[in-house]
């Protein structure tokens, strides 16, 4: 039986004052997992002088890195020149589509993006009045439609969907619960749930909880910084 | 009239959220008569820092506590093996 092992983290937010920081907790990581996920918020202001940094951070390690990026980091309008940086350093980075690794003769399929927000099944916004809030429910609807059609089309031993808004409300608790509509969309947990993952992988929500499942019995961790309170988590899977 | 301390909190929070210094959306603020809480997590001293400065311009007249952690990035922990 091979095992994928899978390190995760999210919300690193790094900035200038602590370059350096993080890197130091990554060595070993090759003993550790076979790859490392990062679930967005991996910048403070989402600059691209950030995204330069990031990438200098998570640069040659010696396991692929495969991230989404988090509403920091869009908040300059610089997201695609920060994916452009990671990518220039050998990180996948996924907006709404898929990647496959092979990892010890097995493969993991990994499918994913930012995510947003709406609220969870009976509490939540929908597709109805003004524009505005039509449009905030659209996003998330479409992007949720984009990770289901790349789960479908995806071959893999295992799949693992890496997001940074929550797909669940179980895994934000310890957060306000008027802000979880601002936290994550059960959107997203019903399009995975549809098609079927080993495990769903986000951030986003620094007070919430690491462990939680979908309705459809699929495994959630929440791996923001503040609430894995170490360096990374790692997940592993029996790779069938 | 003295403005509902209800308002001055929610001020700073926004302050620290939209601020171009701080952008951080994840801080508690509390304020009890003259007195101003910060509580919360981020990821450096400097920043932690900023966010006490940029809170203190939003309300110069109380005094802040800036109960602010930072986040130690300690070693990795134990594998959990989903079955």
């Amino acid at each position: 039986m091979t095992e994928l092992r899978i390190a995760a983290v999210g919300d690193v937010h790094l900035g200038e004052d602590v370059r350096g920081h993080y890197r130091q907790r990554l060595e070993g990581i090759g003993e550790r997992a076979d790859v490392l996920l990062l679930a967005g918020d991996l910048t403070r202001h989402g600059t691209a002088e950030e995204g330069r940094l990031v990438a200098q951070e998570f640069r040659d390690l010696p396991v692929p890195v495969v991230a989404v990026l988090g509403n920091h980091d869009y908040h300059s309008d610089a997201q695609d020149e920060i994916a452009a940086e990671l990518r220039d350093h050998g990180i996948t980075v996924l907006d709404d589509d898929g990647t496959v690794l092979e990892i010890n003769g097995r493969t993991l399929g990994i499918v994913g993006g930012k995510g947003f927000g709406g609220g969870f099944a009976g509490k939540c916004a929908s597709e109805f009045g003004e524009r505005e809030i039509k449009s905030f429910v659209r996003h998330t609807r479409t992007i949720a439609e984009s990770w289901q059609l790349a789960l479908k089309e995806i071959e893999a031993d295992r799949k693992v969907v890496l997001s940074h808004y929550s797909p669940i409300k179980e895994t934000l608790e310890g957060e306000p619960l008027e802000i979880y509509p601002f936290l994550g969309s059960y959107l997203l947990a019903e399009a995975v749930d549809s098609v079927g993952a080993d495990l769903i992988l986000h951030g986003h929500a620094h007070k919430g909880s690491e462990k939680g499942m979908t309705p459809g019995g699929i495994r959630v961790r929440n791996v923001a910084l503040p609430v894995l309170g170490r360096a990374y988590g790692v997940y592993c899977l029996n790779g069938g | 009239m003295m403005e509902a301390p209800q308002y001055v909190a929610a001020r700073v929070q926004r302050a620290l959220a939209e601020d171009s210094r701080t952008h951080e959306l994840g801080i508690r603020v509390d304020v009890r008569g003259d007195q101003m809480f910060l509580r919360g997590q981020v990821s450096g001293e400097e920043h932690r820092q900023r966010l006490a400065a940029v809170a203190q311009e939003v309300a110069p007249n109380l005094k802040v506590h800036n109960e602010i952690k930072v986040v130690e990035v300690t070693r990795p922990g134990e594998d959990e093996h989903l079955d």
